[in-house]
């Protein structure tokens, strides 16, 4: 990889990702989503994507609104503070046009640990004698998708030991999450793919680990030898990413530590207004389709992304409105 | 009125009222898991009174914060500011599985008498009527804690007899693949370490018997009597070890809360006055 310019373009980037990719993504909950990829991804028709992640958040509820999703695998998925749950989940679930399976937080980031070091699976005591157990839910069993005929899909949800080196009771071995492509929306990455995140860095070196092929949509591509002046301020090496994208704003409406906060108004609108099918489309229409990411923060325009943008000594607004004052 | 003073009606909301209690189950020097919301505020009310020494974790990665700014999610760089250390979820969910941390605050779409949480969906899981976020860290965060506490809406159809589906696990839980309830404490086996401790609901505060694991009503709140919260439960309530009334939040907390805390109002929203 080296011997090549890993930097492409946000079109090119959503190509990669092909219909059945089974994807996984940086951050946590509604801070530091590949939104821009994800739109293209909308553009693009993508179909029967596999999203396997941590936990989900905004993104997803954008992929699966747009019928890009055959297999939700997770824990979690809703806009934190501005919007209570996954409404697009809620209504494919309900109309049963998706395939949903569970386990819990800490699971999924140990499932992702495991893939992340080349374990197939790993031992944890979590959420025992709850229904995230309860063999009648192993929704990808039922469906029929641990036959074995995708390597990276793991034959059972769960297996049980007990501990057989120092007698400590029963564990639980959840199996190795893996992904084809991890997406991830990082502040900096350098010309060679070494990644500095601001901040919390969530899951992203698992994460990043886990897939097969990795894409990094940055904020700013920065001189890869001024990354490698403080090494120990990076959080992942430039041979575990393929690709690099230049995208600013690219996690919108996320947030992004240290460039700009969440946009609480965006979310609690497609909260409120993507309920339905007609309601989502519509959504699409006049945000996504039709707009490439400039058009888009055109759309946004100057005034709001200055409210949103962070405060370089805080790293997050202070222009914001959050609450009723 | 000094500021030690409890608030007078008309000086507080019931939002309010639930805080202070939801602090008053911190002490000093303990590692709190913080949830999103009203727990946030609480763990830090409790922190700037009586608990200054407590630890708080936020589930995406940061120890030890002293946040000055109110974070709204656990994944806001608000949450950095005065840390130990800032890092993500999988060493936050380790040093919980270690056993580092002593309570949890939590919350919940249904609950049964035995304390197990429902956040998964409502209705057949197979079948649902609505499905909802799902568990996020709630199950993660009761396994792995000596104590937590759950802070709900309270509403009969929610304080049910049988939870839609156990996202989170109570005193008495589900042994697979049979699903017979058994108790948690021989699920769990070495992995124990507690269970949930308390319920703060919008009519009262409860607990669980130590050796049946069944709910109890410990404090109501004003306006609210233990007959009448007992019918608010699709369970037979025990309301035969009712203490009294919750405590009133002093003056002092309330500008805390207000003032300190959440003067955005984004949790907690200031009493109207004419």
């Amino acid at each position: 990889m080296s011997d090549r310019s890993k930097r492409i373009t946000l079109k090119e980037a959503a190509e990669i990702v092909k219909d059945g990719t089974i994807l996984t993504f940086s951050g946590f909950t509604i801070w530091r989503r590949p939104m821009a990829l994800v739109y293209e991804l909308i553009r693009q028709k993508r179909k029967d994507l596999h999203l396997i992640e941590v936990n989900s958040g905004p993104h997803s509820e954008f992929l699966i609104g747009a019928g890009c999703v055959k297999i939700w695998e997770s824990c979690w998925i809703g806009h934190e503070l501005y919007g209570k749950y996954g409404a697009n989940l809620a209504r494919k679930v309900k109309e049963k046009e998706i395939i949903y399976e569970d386990y819990s937080h800490a699971e999924m980031g140990f499932r992702f640990l495991a893939a992340a070091s080349g374990m197939p699976f790993i031992a944890c005591q979590t959420s025992l004698g709850t229904d995230i157990h309860n063999p009648e839910y192993d929704m990808m069993g039922r469906a029929g998708l641990r036959n074995g005929s995708n390597p990276k899909i793991p034959k059972k949800k769960y297996e049980w030991t007990e501990d057989m080196f120092f007698g400590e009771g029963r564990q639980t071995l959840v199996p190795a999450a893996k992904a084809d492509v991890a997406v991830l929306a990082v502040q900096q990455v350098g010309e060679e793919g070494t990644v500095r995140i601001g901040g919390q860095y969530f899951t992203d070196p698992e994460v990043c680990r886990a897939a097969d092929i990795t894409i990094v949509v940055a904020e700013e591509i920065v001189p890869e030898e001024k990354l490698r002046h403080q090494a120990q301020l990076n959080n992942i090496p430039g041979f575990q990413v393929d690709y690099i994208v230049e995208c600013p704003y690219g996690a919108h409406p996320t947030g992004m530590f240290g460039y700009y906060d969440v946009d609480g108004d965006y979310l609690r609108n497609f909260y409120a207004t993507t309920r339905t099918q007609e309601g989502f489309d519509a959504f699409a229409k006049e945000w996504i389709h039709g707009l490439d990411h400039d058009a888009y923060l055109t759309k946004l325009g100057i005034p709001r992304l200055l409210t949103l943008q962070a405060s370089r000594a805080l790293n997050f607004s202070t222009r914001i409105k959050r609450g009723a004052k | 009125m000094s500021e030690k003073d409890f608030a007078k009606a008309g000086d507080f909301t019931l939002a309010d009222l639930m805080t202070v209690a939801a602090a008053r189950e911190v002490n000093d020097h303990e590692v709190v898991f913080a949830g999103t919301g009203m727990p946030m505020v609480a763990i830090m009310l409790a922190q700037k009174t009586h608990a200054p020494n407590l630890k708080l974790i936020f589930e995406a990665g940061t120890f030890d914060g002293r946040p000055d700014v109110l974070p709204t999610s656990v994944g806001d760089p608000r949450c950095e500011d005065g840390a130990s250390r800032a890092s993500g979820l999988v060493e936050a969910f380790s040093i919980a599985q270690r056993g580092y941390v002593d309570l949890g605050f939590l919350g919940g779409a249904e609950v049964d008498e035995y304390g197990n949480v429902n956040t998964t969906v409502i209705g057949d899981y197979l079948n649902p009527d609505l499905r909802l976020t799902g568990s996020g860290g709630n199950p993660d965060i009761n396994s792995f804690a000596k104590r937590t506490v759950f802070i709900m809406v309270h509403e009969p159809r929610r304080f049910t007899k049988n939870v839609s589906y156990i996202t989170s696990p109570g005193w008495r839980v589900k042994k697979w693949p049979s699903g017979e309830f058994i108790s948690r404490k021989e699920l769990y086996g070495g992995a124990y370490r507690g269970g949930p401790s308390a319920v703060i609901s919008t009519a009262g505060v409860f607990r669980f018997n130590e050796d049946t694991g069944r709910m109890y009503l410990d404090t109501y709140h004003p306006g609210k009597t233990p007959e009448e919260i007992k019918g608010m439960c699709q369970f037979d309530l025990d309301i035969s070890r009712v203490s009294g009334e919750t405590p009133l939040p002093t003056y002092d907390q309330l500008r805390i809360i207000h003032e300190v805390l959440d003067p955005e109002e984004i949790f907690l929203p200031k009493v109207k006055k004419a």
